[in-house]
């Protein structure tokens, strides 16, 4: 089928998982996802030209607009990356049902957990791939935008007459804002948190009736999760404010069951000129890991269950 | 069956998200949950778009929109828009700096001249305005206590002789910029005109002389400081300190030659409205107008002080 999964023996779980992620992935390349990235590419460049209205003093002109392309950018692919994930996941068995093609596969000796994490990997393929040409994009306009802005600063702080610590101090607060390997961090952890929610609509897809009902309640949960650390704080930090026995046990069931995507707004930190350590994000990579397995587990249990 | 394994992954993965979220929070990370009041401001949609992870996103927008009431100078609005954007993204220093900015300077001038109100109305609001961006940056500092700029810029609204008066305690206020500057620079990032500024302004406390000389001569021993107003305030608090010194001869001395020196002195004598120290500065002035040999005429005792400032005068139409 594929030349580029050939020398991986196709009678092991990791070649049938490979050869329906590299299936997934070129299906959903066919529905012509990548035109996004044209769209991307306009907001990036466009973002260059969003000329805030600046208040500050000489030393600080153009570093706005370096956010400003951070926040434009991180935030599409934001946008792009969680409809990505889950409009693609949740099209990709009812699709593969309306297409016979499942009946084919599980006709043949491919167990169901291997089908659904092939489909889920194709997907999180497509993603990754996504987001790493939109960062490539984005570092590039970043760069040549913050090369412009810090020789713009340092011809100024040279006119000054600014002593070489100050000129220093002005050079590393820029950079702060320049490319960094915590936007990189940054641009990983959106993949963290789609990656989560693909492995969520996968998991609601398999007991959904339809493609809108899977996307309708994951992007449900896509909010509810941003307010789930609300909740549990209210479950730890209960009978302080004379709460009932109903209100925790709410507060307790949603901190329970829903996501936590709140740890993972530490992109706005980085976007604001924040370093983001390596250890936060191998810990946000511990939490991606421990619900997409935990979600495609449970979907598994689901899907071994049903009946085409 | 699905319904309990999910309870139980909840609540094995709990504690550990609490944990990161509190690490989060304590190190700066992510910023405090939104309050509720912003989430009314900002509408349905763009309150689901900064819950979805975009609050940076929407205070941009919400920056745009600031602009256009500063524009149609609605302060109560631009105040209002400001509040919320530093609850969307409170690590921002433009944010604090520019909402400050608008309330006490752009809203304080606004009222001076608000011919809808009379003239005791204005002097309220001017005073309002200013109490207003001074509490708005003291609010920049306490989230960002790091940041040598927020710091930096309290120092300057506390010591600007424009504002001073709206503070009403002078030597709080003098004493309040001085210890802003200073933690500014005990930050490591601050530019060297911070320290100096420290000293400008606890120059100006009565009762702090003796620690104004001490750094006043710290940072006179490394050249790049001696600015024209550290020479002549470290002569300044040098006669504070020691009323028989020759303060002509001192002058001289740090300003090069006595015809300098004069001409320093004669400047730092009509900037009254700075309510600079002046002590020794007379003494050393008539001593170095007998041995330049300046006729009485062109003494500058004998000069017309420039206007006084009188910010009476704003508010009396």
């Amino acid at each position: 089928m594929s030349t580029t999964t050939d020398h991986v023996h196709h009678g092991s779980h990791l070649g049938r998982i490979l050869v329906i992620a590299f299936h997934a992935f070129t299906q959903l390349v066919r529905m012509k996802v990548f035109y996004f990235l044209a769209v991307f590419a306009l907001i990036a460049i466009a973002s260059n030209f969003f000329d805030l209205p600046q208040h500050e003093g000489p030393e600080a002109v153009g570093v706005n607009v370096l956010r400003s392309i951070k926040s434009w950018s991180l935030g599409t692919m934001t946008l792009f990356s969680v409809v990505l994930s889950i409009v693609a996941t949740a099209l990709l068995l009812p699709k593969d049902v309306e297409d016979r093609t499942l009946y084919t596969i599980l006709a043949k000796p491919v167990p169901r957990i291997d089908y659904l994490a092939g489909k889920l990997l194709g997907v999180l393929l497509l993603v990754f791939v996504s987001l790493a040409l939109m960062d490539v994009l984005m570092t590039v306009v970043l760069q040549i935008r913050s090369t412009m802005v810090l020789e713009q600063q340092l011809a100024m702080a040279q006119s000054l007459g600014w002593p070489p610590d100050a000129i220093e101090s002005l050079r590393a607060e820029t950079a702060l804002h320049g490319p960094s390997w915590s936007l990189q961090g940054a641009v990983f952890a959106v993949f963290l948190r789609a990656s989560i929610m693909a492995s969520l609509a996968l998991l609601i897809s398999t007991f959904s009736s339809s493609t809108l009902f899977t996307t309708i309640i994951s992007f449900l949960i896509y909010f509810i999760g941003h307010f789930q650390a609300d909740a549990r704080d209210a479950y730890l930090q209960a009978g302080q404010a004379g709460e009932g026995v109903f209100a925790r046990l709410a507060a307790l069931v949603i901190s329970l069951v829903m996501p936590d995507f709140q740890n993972f707004n530490v992109i706005d930190a980085v976007i604001e000129g924040q370093a983001m350590p390596l250890l936060i994000l191998g810990k946000l990579t511990l939490i991606g890991l421990y619900y997409a397995l935990f979600f495609t587990i449970a979907s598994w249990f689901v899907f071994a269950e049903k009946e085409f | 069956m699905l319904a309990g394994a999910v309870l139980v992954f909840g609540a094995v993965r709990m504690p550990f998200e609490a944990g990161l979220a509190k690490e989060l929070r304590v190190s700066g990370l992510t910023p405090p949950p939104m309050q509720i009041g912003t989430r009314d401001k900002i509408g349905q949609t763009s309150s689901a778009v900064a819950l979805g992870g975009l609050r940076t996103l929407v205070a941009t927008f919400m920056n745009l929109r600031a602009f256009t009431f500063f524009q149609e100078q609605r302060w109560d609005q631009v105040a209002d828009t400001f509040d919320t954007i530093v609850d969307l993204a409170p690590r921002t220093r433009y944010y604090w700096e520019t909402g400050s900015w608008h309330s006490a300077y752009n809203a304080a001038s606004y009222y001076i001249n608000d011919s809808k109100l009379p003239a005791l109305r204005r002097r309220e609001a001017w005073r309002e305005a200013i109490l207003r961006g001074r509490a708005f940056l003291e609010r920049g500092i306490k989230n960002n206590p790091g940041d040598w700029s927020l710091l930096a810029n309290l120092g300057f609204l506390l010591s600007d002789s424009n504002k001073v008066s709206a503070f009403r305690a002078q030597d709080q206020t003098f004493a309040a910029a001085a210890d802003a500057y200073a933690r500014s620079a005990a930050t490591g990032n601050a530019l060297p005109y911070v320290t100096r500024s420290a000293l400008y302004c606890l120059a100006r406390v009565k009762g702090e002389e003796k620690s104004a000389l001490a750094l006043a001569r710290s940072l006179y021993a490394e050249p790049s400081n001696r600015t024209p107003t550290l020479k002549m305030l470290l002569l300044v608090l040098e006669a504070f300190e020691n009323p028989d010194l020759d303060t002509a001869a001192r002058a001289s001395e740090l300003f090069e030659t006595p015809e300098k020196a004069y001409e320093a002195l004669s400047g730092h004598w009509q900037r009254t409205r700075e309510r600079f120290p002046v002590h020794g500065v007379a003494k050393a002035l008539e001593s170095l107008e007998q041995s330049l040999k300046i006729s009485p005429e062109k003494s500058i005792f004998k000069q017309a002080p420039p206007e006084q400032f009188d910010e009476d005068r704003w508010f009396r139409q």
